[in-house]
C-alpha cells in the first residue's frame, strides 16, 4: 500500500514531477555523455599512442634509455626480430636505429631525435605513412631523404625538396653531419612530437652511426590491445638481457591521464547528481509540507514512522529513477550516432588538441563499464535528496498537522 | 454498569505555559462507558478538539492521566500510542481527511491494512460497511469524485472498519448539509446500536446534540455540565 501511494502521490502534481524527472534525465545524461567524451578522448588518445608513437610494445638495450647513445644497440636484433615477429598474438615487429641530435636549417636549429626506419616495416606498425601531408614516400633510388612533422617543417620553414644538415654522435662517440633533403612532412595527432621525431632510412643512419646492420629499438604491434601485458612478459622471459616496456610504461603520462580522467568523470557526474539533489529535495520538501496534514492524519491513524519513513523514501526514489531510463535512452542515441559518425571537436581548438596528443574526431564510447558506478550515483543522489523532507515528515506531530 | 472504555482524571492542558498560560483543559474529570453515544458540547475554544486530541492520544496531558480500557496513555511513548491508536481508536474528522490518492475502498481498509488484515478478510468487512453507508456503487471512486456527505461516510467507514473500541468525531457534521447530516448520524447511531462501538464526538450542532445519549458541556476547558439524554423513542413507547 505504501509503495502504491508513494507512486500515485508524485503524480499528485504532474508537471512538477515530470520537470523533475527530466532534470534527472537530463543530468543523466550530461554525466554519462562527459563520461563518454573522456572515454572516446582516451581511447583515441591510446590509439594515437600506439598507432602513431610507441607501438604496443618496444624493447631496448638497458643502457639505451639511459642516455639515448647510440653505442647501446640491440644484440642480434634481426635474428630477435625473426623471432619476434613469430610469436603468435604479434602483428608485426620493426626495427628502429636511434640517435638524437641537431638539425639545421639558414634559418636555425632545433633538437631532434633522429629514427632509422625501413620504410616498408614501419608503415606496418605505425601510420607514418598515412600521416604523410605533404611530399612524398622515400625514394629507393636517394638516399639522404628525410620525413619531418609540421610542426618542425613550420618552425623551421622547411617543405619537401628543401636540404637541410643533421649533426649527433656515431656508435664511437664522433661527431657526425650530413645533409638530407626533405622527402615529405607528415603531422600526427600529437604536436609535440612531430616536433621532435625525424625519419631517415636506416641503412644511410647506420652508415653514418658506424652501426652496420645493428639498431637500437624494437617496436611491437600486437594483434589486439588487450594482450600487452601478457605478450610484455612473455617477451621479457625470453630475452631477460633487455629492456621490454610496454605503452603504459613508455608513454606514463597517458597512462596517468586515462586513470585521473576516470576519476575526474565520476567526479562531475557527482557535482551534477548533487546539483540536481537539491531540486529533488526542494521538491520532496514542498510535496512533505503541501502534505502536513493528510501526513499528521496518517499518523493520528495509527500510521507509524517507519511506513512514513518509506512513503517519502519510495517517492523520492520513483521521482529520481523514474528519469534514470529517460536520460539512459537519450544517452544511448546520442553516443550511439557519435560512435558511428565521431564527434569533431576541432572548433575548440585543433592546435590545442594535438598539443596534448589528442585526434579532432572523437568517437563516443558508451560507458558500459561504469554503468554501475553510475547508477550508485543516482540511488546516492536520491538517499540525499530523501533523508532532509523524510526527517520533516517524521517530526510531524498529529495534533499539531491536524490544526493545519 | 458496562465496561469503563475512558476513563480520565485530574487532566489539565496548558498553552504558553512560559509566557501567557492559557488553560485549554482545566482539571477535566471524565468518565465513559462501552457503548455510549456522547456529545461534547461548547462554544468555540471551549477546549473540545484538545479534549478529544487528549483522549485519543494525539497529544499530551501536562497534568493527568487518562485510562482507555485500562491503559494509561499518558504513559506511552510516541510509538506505542500510534500502535495503541491502530488498535483501539477510530477518528472521524471535520474536515473528513481521507487520502486523495486512494479510493473509497482503499481509504476505507487503510487502517486494517496497517494491522496486516488479510484480504478476504477486509473485502468482507469494507463490503459490509459500505453497504451501511449505502456507498456500494463509490468503493472505487476518489475522494475528488465524492460529495462532502460521502466523503464523511467513508471516513466513518474507515474508522469502524478496523472494530475499534470506540470513535472520536471532531465535529463530524460541520461540513455537512443537513440531508447528508442526519444520514451520518443515522449510520453512527445504528453501529453505536447494533455493534455497541462507543462515540464521542464533538458538535455545536443542535440536530447532532438531539440524537446523543449523553452530553457533557465544556467551557473554558471544565465541564460545567453532563447531561444524560431522555431516549425519546422510549418516552414515545411508554405514552403509548
Amino acid at each position: 500500500m505504501i509503495w502504491i501511494m508513494a507512486w500515485r502521490n508524485i503524480w499528485r502534481n504532474k508537471m512538477r514531477s515530470i520537470i523533475i524527472m527530466l532534470s534527472v534525465a537530463i543530468g543523466l545524461f550530461a554525466g554519462i555523455g562527459v563520461q563518454s567524451l573522456y572515454d572516446g578522448m582516451m581511447t583515441s588518445r591510446v590509439r594515437n599512442v600506439i598507432d602513431e608513437e610507441t607501438g604496443h610494445i618496444q624493447l631496448h638495450n638497458p643502457g639505451f634509455k639511459n642516455d639515448y647513445e647510440p653505442r647501446y644497440v640491440i644484440d642480434n636484433g634481426n635474428n630477435l626480430l625473426t623471432k619476434i615477429r613469430s610469436i603468435e598474438g604479434v602483428k608485426f615487429a620493426s626495427a628502429r636505429s636511434i640517435t638524437t641530435g641537431m638539425l639545421s636549417t639558414p634559418t636555425g636549429s632545433a633538437g631532434v631525435q633522429v629514427n632509422g626506419i625501413v620504410a616498408e616495416d614501419e608503415y606496418k606498425t605505425s601510420l607514418l605513412k598515412q600521416k604523410i601531408i605533404a611530399g612524398k614516400e622515400f625514394n629507393d633510388a636517394a638516399e639522404n631523404e628525410i620525413i619531418i612533422g609540421k610542426k618542425l617543417a613550420d618552425k623551421m620553414k622547411l617543405r619537401p625538396g628543401l636540404k637541410l644538415v643533421l649533426t649527433f654522435t656515431d656508435t664511437t662517440g664522433e661527431i657526425v653531419s650530413s645533409a638530407f633533403r626533405v622527402a615529405a612532412v607528415y603531422e600526427s595527432s600529437n604536436t609535440p612530437l612531430d616536433e621532435r621525431n625525424v625519419y631517415v632510412k636506416q641503412a644511410t643512419l647506420n652508415n653514418l652511426l658506424l652501426c652496420g646492420n645493428a639498431f637500437q629499438e624494437i617496436v611491437v604491434l600486437l594483434q589486439n590491445d588487450l594482450d600487452t601485458e601478457k605478450k610484455q612478459k612473455q617477451l621479457q622471459q625470453l630475452f631477460p638481457s633487455l629492456k621490454i616496456e610496454s605503452w603504459k610504461e613508455l608513454s606514463p603520462e597517458t597512462e596517468f591521464m586515462v586513470k585521473t580522467v576516470d576519476q575526474y568523470s565520476y567526479i562531475i557526474m557527482i557535482i551534477i547528481m548533487l546539483a540536481l539533489a537539491f531540486g529533488i529535495i526542494n521538491t520532496m520538501l514542498m510535496a512533505v509540507l503541501e502534505r502536513t496534514k493528510e501526513i499528521g492524519m496518517m499518523v493520528a491513524l495509527g500510521t507509524n514512522r517507519i511506513r512514513i519513513f518509506f512513503l517519502v523514501l519510495f517517492e523520492t526514489v520513483f521521482l529520481t529513477f523514474a528519469g534514470t531510463p529517460v536520460g539512459l535512452a537519450i544517452s544511448w542515441i546520442f553516443i550511439s550516432y557519435f560512435h558511428k559518425h565521431g564527434l569533431d571537436l576541432s572548433g575548440m581548438g585543433k592546435e590545442m588538441m594535438n598539443r596534448f596528443g589528442f585526434g579532432t574526431l572523437i568517437y563516443l564510447e558508451f560507458p558500459f563499464d561504469k554503468l554501475a558506478g553510475v547508477l550508485l550515483i543516482v540511488i546516492g543522489t536520491a538517499l540525499i535528496s530523501f533523508l532532509f523532507p523524510a526527517l520533516k515528515a517524521l517530526k510531524l506531530q498529529p495534533a499539531e498537522a491536524l490544526r493545519q | 454498569m458496562g465496561n469503563t472504555v475512558i476513563d480520565a482524571h485530574n487532566v489539565n492542558k496548558v498553552y504558553n505555559p512560559d509566557t501567557i498560560p492559557v488553560y485549554a483543559i482545566n482539571n477535566v474529570h471524565l468518565h465513559i462507558e462501552e457503548g455510549e453515544f456522547t456529545a461534547l458540547v461548547g462554544p468555540s475554544g471551549s477546549g473540545k478538539t484538545t479534549l478529544l486530541n487528549l483522549i485519543g492520544g494525539l497529544d499530551k496531558p501536562d497534568q493527568g492521566n487518562i485510562v482507555i480500557n485500562g491503559v494509561d496513555i499518558t504513559q506511552l511513548s510516541p510509538g506505542e500510542l500510534i500502535e495503541f491508536r491502530l488498535k483501539n481508536i477510530g477518528f472521524v474528522f471535520q474536515s473528513f481527511n481521507l487520502i486523495p490518492v486512494l479510493t473509497a475502498k482503499e481509504n476505507a481498509e487503510f487502517i486494517m491494512l496497517l494491522q496486516g488484515a488479510k484480504k478476504a478478510t477486509r473485502n468482507e468487512r469494507i463490503g459490509q460497511l459500505f453497504k451501511e453507508i449505502e456507498m456500494e456503487d463509490k468503493l472505487n471512486s476518489r475522494p475528488a469524485q465524492l460529495s462532502g456527505g460521502q466523503q464523511q461516510r467513508v471516513a466513518v467507514a474507515r474508522a469502524l472498519a478496523s472494530k475499534p473500541k470506540f470513535v472520536l468525531a471532531d465535529e463530524p457534521t460541520a461540513n455537512l448539509d443537513s440531508k447528508s447530516a442526519s444520514n451520518l448520524l443515522d449510520i453512527m447511531a445504528r453501529l453505536n446500536k447494533e455493534e455497541k462501538i462507543t462515540f464521542l464526538f464533538s458538535t455545536h450542532d443542535q440536530r447532532v446534540i438531539e440524537r446523543a445519549k449523553r452530553v457533557i458541556t465544556l467551557v473554558d476547558g471544565k465541564i460545567t455540565s453532563d447531561t444524560a439524554m431522555v431516549d425519546t423513542n422510549i418516552l414515545h413507547a411508554e405514552i403509548k
